[in-house]
């Protein structure tokens, strides 16, 4: 398993497609939202770094894991592909053992860029602001907001492509993307702000920010949208129940697939 | 190690009959696995090592039975395989990719991985290229990388499918002395739909034909599959009609033909000793009538 973690983390930090697709990304992403480059970061809340931080982390984690999860989805089925895999199965190492190193590995490198990009962002904000505390609430943000969903799409993207080829699940990878995190959930049935959402918003409004702007509808279920009893109102303990259903769904994903391998070597 | 094959059997979905009813003991040293393309041979080698499950029929290696999960993880810890069409990841180099897979194959201790790498390198004539990145490898130097992975744990049982489709000439003759040399006290079991491989490197032999084990024992005994039906005709004239004509060489202002016949094809034509490709031909020819499917 470290074997495999350690080897397939290299191979895709050092891949170059993999870099220029989050420059893509990126790029498209900062001419689309400028206020990453505002200090506040687009939440104009003076003099607080915990709200540039979250609000960072919301910005970050927009969009970037679409590049994530595009990167991740071929990095399992790659070795039928290109003909290694009849050499890997045939070592005495298990193919459990195999697929959790590559998870770990594959989803640790693929991660990586956007860790870069917001802690660097991070340290030019409290570099700028001289609010070294900054840095305390980006690595809180990160964790429990961005890296939840990270764990849960990763598990997803890697073994998707078991079933349909990885351009195919890519596109529907973006797609449930765009429905299921990111549009309101009033414009048609989504699990978009539900718990299912892997965009860390119930633990940032029910854990890390739980004050809100009372002239805002609290962060749960929302106005005329279906399923809004996947929706609780937040609160920290549905903050760690979302947390929950990330790791849940993660582990869940990597079973099936992990069953999937086993019967497919018949 | 000993391999024995007992009523094996494998249908692929759409009742694809890849393997019928298999008995076969295969030796220690080096053994041929003769037979076109689709004849199983490769459906064969995926089972004993352990990628796919046969229909039915058992295959023991060493006294396992690899049926069993303990049985084919003792097969495994003693196995090289070099598969068919066998690719590599095109960013690490051939000793990085060298050192993954060993490190799968449970070589942990660094110092002893890195010198077996250096070892294997020697033997295969990659150590100029070790630190060059796979992915500017020609398919001979692939194999070559394919062949030092599989011998990573000194194994016991060598599996190598078509090993030498794909290399020119000189690359062909040299990787086929390299496994002649590496039997010795192993199994290697070598796949090829090419006679001239076998001729030059094994004793014994099996051929498969359309999942059917059609022939086993040694090289001799399938030569001889041919005696008194190899003749030559050399005419300026048409082919000869009766029999299969093998091959056909220029000379003078006729040609001379090879041909496997029953019976003189031709009044002109002479007997000749026969080589393993006519006992392989004459065998094809002979199973073709008994099962004309
Ligand atoms: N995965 C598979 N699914 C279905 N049929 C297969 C599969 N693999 C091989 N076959 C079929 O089984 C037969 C034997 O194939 P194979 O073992 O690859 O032969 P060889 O290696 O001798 O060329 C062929 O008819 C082939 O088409
Ligand atoms: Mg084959």
């Amino acid at each position: 398993m470290i074997a495999t973690m350690r080897y397939e983390f290299h191979m895709q930090l050092r891949s170059r497609a993999m870099w220029v697709v989050y420059a893509l990304v990126f790029t498209v992403y900062v001419a689309v939202d400028r206020s990453f480059f505002t200090l506040y970061l687009g939440r104009g809340v003076e003099g607080e770094p915990k709200t540039a931080m979250l609000a960072l982390g919301t910005m970050v984690g927009a969009l970037m894991p679409v590049a994530y999860g595009c990167m991740v989805a071929d990095r399992l089925v790659r070795d039928t592909r290109l003909g290694v895999a009849g050499v890997l199965d045939t070592t005495p190492t298990g193919q459990g053992s195999r697929l959790i190193g590559k998870y770990l590995g594959v989803c640790a490198a693929t991660a990586a860029p956007i860790a870069l990009v917001f802690f660097g962002r991070a340290i030019v904000f409290a570099v700028a602001e001289g609010e070294p505390t900054a840095l305390g609430w980006a690595s809180t943000t990160f964790l429990l907001t961005i890296t939840p969903g990270l764990i849960f799409i990763g598990a997803l993207t890697l073994t998707g492509p078991l079933l349909i080829s990885p351009m195919i699940f890519r596109v529907l990878f973006v797609v449930y993307w765009f429905w299921g995190n990111l549009i309101y959930p009033a414009m048609m049935p989504t699990i978009s702000g539900s718990i299912f959402d892997a965009t860390g918003g119930y633990m940032e409004f029910g854990l890390l920010s739980p004050e809100r702007d009372p002239n805002v509808i609290p962060y749960g279920p929302y106005p005329g949208a279906a399923l809004n009893f996947l929706r609780p109102v937040a609160s920290p303990t549905v903050a760690f129940l979302w947390l929950g259903t990330m790791l849940a769904l993660a582990v869940a994903v990597l079973a099936l697939a992990r069953l999937h391998l086993a019967r497919k070597a018949t | 190690m000993r391999i024995e094959l007992t009523d094996l059997t494998k249908t692929y979905k759409g009742n694809v009959h890849a393997l019928r009813g298999l008995n076969l003991d295969i030796p220690t040293g080096m053994y041929g696995l003769l037979g076109s393309n689709g004849a199983g041979k490769t459906t064969l080698m995926r089972i004993l090592v352990g990628l796919i499950k046969p229909t039915s029929g058992t295959v023991r290696i060493g006294g396992h039975d690899i049926a069993s999960g303990e049985g084919k993880l003792a097969v495994q810890r003693t196995l090289g395989y070099l598969p068919q069409n066998l690719g590599v990841y095109p960013d690490l180099t051939a000793r990085r990719f060298l050192d993954y897979i060993a490190l799968l194959k449970g070589l942990d201790s660094r110092t002893e991985r890195r010198r077996r790498i250096n070892e294997l390198l020697e033997v295969v004539a990659l150590t100029e290229e070790a630190d060059r990145k796979l992915k500017g490898f020609s398919g001979g130097m692939v194999q070559r990388v394919g062949i030092a992975q599989a011998l990573l744990t000194d194994p016991r049982l060598l599996v190598v499918d078509e090993p030498t489709t794909g290399l020119d000439p000189e690359e062909r003759i040299r990787f086929r002395n390299l496994l002649s040399q590496l039997a010795g006290d192993r199994t290697v079991l070598l796949s090829t739909h090419i006679v001239d491989d076998v001729a030059q490197t094994c004793r014994s032999l099996a051929v498969l034909a359309k999942g059917r084990l059609v022939f086993h024992g040694d090289v001799g005994a399938l030569v001889s599959r041919a005696a008194h039906q190899v003749w030559t005709v050399t005419t300026s004239g048409p082919a000869p009609t009766w029999g299969r004509v093998v091959s056909a060489l220029p000379e003078g202002t006729g040609v001379r033909y090879r041909v496997i016949a029953a019976s003189p094809p031709d009044p002109t034509a002479r007997p000749t000793d026969p080589g393993l490709e006519d006992g392989y031909l004459a065998l094809m020819e002979s199973d073709r009538l008994t099962h004309p499917v």
